[in-house]
């Protein structure tokens, strides 16, 4: 599915560069140096042995045998739980580590909501001795207090932003700001499928191992393709990861599935392709939620790392093109499902990834006894503090 | 006074009255006003400015309401003052670029100043903005290479926003002999004024641009004046801005 993005970085009419003109010679730079690491023998070896015994590539695909038997469905997990600090984030953030010291900046700031792409990337900045900022909703760093603290016990400098929501939009805007003052020798390490060309690409470029992995393995496991793939989306890195395997493919439905949260009343969710209208947001068009005159929406979910007003501008030419279908789970559903996976097979999944799991039980008689291959995005530890308060434990 | 300079105000901030009575006797002193539509998330914008863009957009300030305050304005003031409006692409693009440029067009708003909207997004809102007679307000930055800034300045229209730094709004000012040059190179190809913005706070920061560009932007202080003494403070500052850059004219060879 190399058709998108075009040389504008379009998506259909998605996607672009709506960034203030001072970061607009950065990005080109950004994407010429891409390229370059693309082409480079050297650059591609080295991520793909780091990926392998750092990161711990190949994550295994198993087979949930119990929770399929409870559901009725027929489900296979993508481990990005397993993955080196829990969550697939560090396919990109190792990618772009490597391309920020190809292109010989020393200092990356990140974004984050639920911590996960922070992690990520404090740890590759450790690895590599770089500088590093990581801003954070001032509720995220409340809810996600686990990642902070691992944050900054890898070095990286947490700023936790007061405003707006207090979560990962107003994060986004504050990376956004530090980087117009420092783009000389900084690289604004984005954490998903979001933002101006060419950082969508590029992420999900690094996360599309996550997808051709899962096909070869899902066809030695069980001597065929999925009929469908399933992943959650807030952003949506892990689901362009995994539907970049699969989009197009006439044997195989991807479906992304977004934070229903309380209702679908404004506010009370982040299911942006299923309530929103298109709309430019930090760096490009897409899906948006917003009122009659243009401002972003306040969203929730009870996982931090989907609560955000936008989507990646490759979801929302997906949804326009009919290519994946994008359905929603709400909170309640993904609580159960969190639990269910725990209880039948001893696996805490991600609230995020929990997502992908309680649309399925909501809906498993649309999926009884199909083959399911669901991307489990991260695992649930850094999330003890919302079950405690959720489900009382 | 000396110069093609520019005020920046949030609109209808700190409410209706106040913003009108700084626009209009601002403009006594000023040749052009940026009115600020509110946006969700201001990204160009320091803090000063992001926290009254948001007290207007927790208030629900509407576009409807702003515009009454613009009739009022432009009523008041002589038709060669020009009026702007500055907001974030989304608020252009949610009502319609051509609806929005029709509304500039009805309401006296000579142009539209967008910054997250760089020149290589731009072409679909100048056609939509310049189909009603509105102009396209474009940025040139220290960021820019030189054949960047002239290919910039030679079509720009209204006038050439500079952004003097990198950074957000409210940031200190400080001009490198290479941004320097830069500015020279963009008021050499361009018909237009080239106006330095952000980081301009007083009479000594004025004629630092003056004395580099054909004119200043001023925003973030008059903000600041509005929040800690009012509309008073904010006519004051007016008067000993124009004494201030007169007395640097005059001592100048």
């Amino acid at each position: 599915m190399s058709i998108v993005p075009d040389k504008r970085g379009y998506y259909g009419m998605f996607g672009g560069r709506f960034v203030a003109e001072t970061l607009v010679n950065a990005l080109l730079e950004l994407e010429e140096a891409y390229n370059a690491f693309k082409q480079s023998a050297g650059m591609q070896r080295e991520l793909a042995v780091m990926m392998e015994r750092y990161a711990g590539r190949p994550t295994p695909v198993y087979y949930a045998e119990r929770f399929s038997r409870e559901t009725g469905i027929e489900v296979y997990l993508k481990r990005e739980d397993l993955l080196h600090t829990g969550a697939h984030k560090l396919n990109n953030t190792l990618g772009q580590i490597l391309l920020t010291r190809f292109m010989g900046k020393k200092r990356v700031i990140a974004e984050t909501g639920a911590g996960q792409h922070g992690v990520a990337t404090a740890t590759v900045a450790a690895l590599m001795g770089m500088e590093c900022t990581v801003y954070m909703g001032a509720l995220d760093v409340e809810r996600q207090a686990p990642n902070v603290k691992r944050m900054k016990f890898l070095g990286a400098e947490v700023v936790p932003v007061e405003r707006g929501g207090r979560v990962l939009k107003d994060a986004v805007n504050a990376a956004m700001k530090d980087w117009v003052k420092s783009v000389k020798g900084t690289h604004y390490l984005v954490g998903s499928v979001i933002g101006a060309h060419p950082f969508p690409v590029i992420v999900r470029d690094f996360q599309s191992v996550i997808g051709s992995e899962a096909k070869e393995q899902m066809v030695k496991l069980t001597g065929a393709g999925p009929d469908c793939a399933v992943a959650c989306v807030g952003g949506g890195s892990n689901a362009a990861g995994l539907f970049s395997a699969y989009v197009g493919d006439p044997d195989t439905r991807c479906i992304g599935v977004e934070a229903g949260g309380r209702s679908f009343e404004p506010g009370q969710h982040s299911a942006t392709l299923h309530c929103g209208e298109p709309g430019i947001l930090q760096g490009c068009l897409t899906y948006l939620l917003q009122d009659s005159e243009g401002q972003v929406l306040p969203v929730h979910s009870v996982s931090a790392g989907l609560d955000y007003p936008a989507v990646g501008p490759e979801h929302s030419y997906y949804k326009n093109e009919n290519l994946v279908e994008y359905r929603t789970c709400n909170d309640r559903e993904a609580l159960d499902a969190c639990v269910m996976l725990t209880r039948l097979e001893g696996i805490i999944p991600a609230l995020e990834s929990s997502h992908a799991l309680g649309f399925l039980m909501a809906n498993a008689g649309e999926f009884a006894g199909k083959k399911v291959l669901v991307s489990l995005s991260g695992r649930g530890d850094k999330d003890m503090p919302i079950l405690e308060k959720e489900l009382g434990l | 006074m000396r110069g093609y300079n520019g005020l920046y105000l949030v609109g209808n901030y700190p409410d209706p009255d106040t913003f009108v009575r700084a626009a209009v006797t601002g403009l006594r002193y000023f040749d052009f006003l940026e009115i600020g539509i509110p946006f969700s998330d201001p990204v160009a914008d320091g803090p000063v400015i992001t926290d009254a863009i948001e007290t207007m957009v927790e208030k629900g300030l509407r576009l409807d309401e702003l515009l009454e305050s613009v009739s009022v304005i432009r009523r008041g003031v002589s038709r060669d003052k020009k009026l702007y409006f500055m907001t974030y692409s989304n608020m252009v693009y949610r009502r319609g670029m051509e609806k929005f440029g029709k509304m500039c067009r009805d309401n006296g708003v000579q142009g539209v100043i967008i910054p997250d909207i760089p020149r290589l997004e731009s072409a679909a809102f100048r056609e939509a903005f310049n189909s009603n007679g509105v102009e396209f307000i474009q940025f040139a930055t220290p960021e820019n290479r030189k054949e960047q800034i002239t290919e910039v300045a030679e079509d720009a229209e209204g006038f050439l926003y500079f952004v003097s730094i990198r950074g957000t709004t409210g940031s200190s000012l400080t001009l490198d002999e290479d941004t320097k040059e830069k500015i020279t190179a963009a008021r050499k190809a361009s018909s237009v004024p080239v106006v330095l913005g952000f980081g301009i706070r007083d009479a000594a920061t004025a004629n630092l641009a003056l004395e580099n560009a054909d004119g200043f932007i001023i925003g973030t202080r008059i903000i600041e004046l509005l929040n800690n003494g009012g509309i008073t403070d904010v006519e004051n500052f007016y008067r000993d801005l124009a004494e201030g850059l007169e007395q640097a004219g005059i001592q100048q060879p």
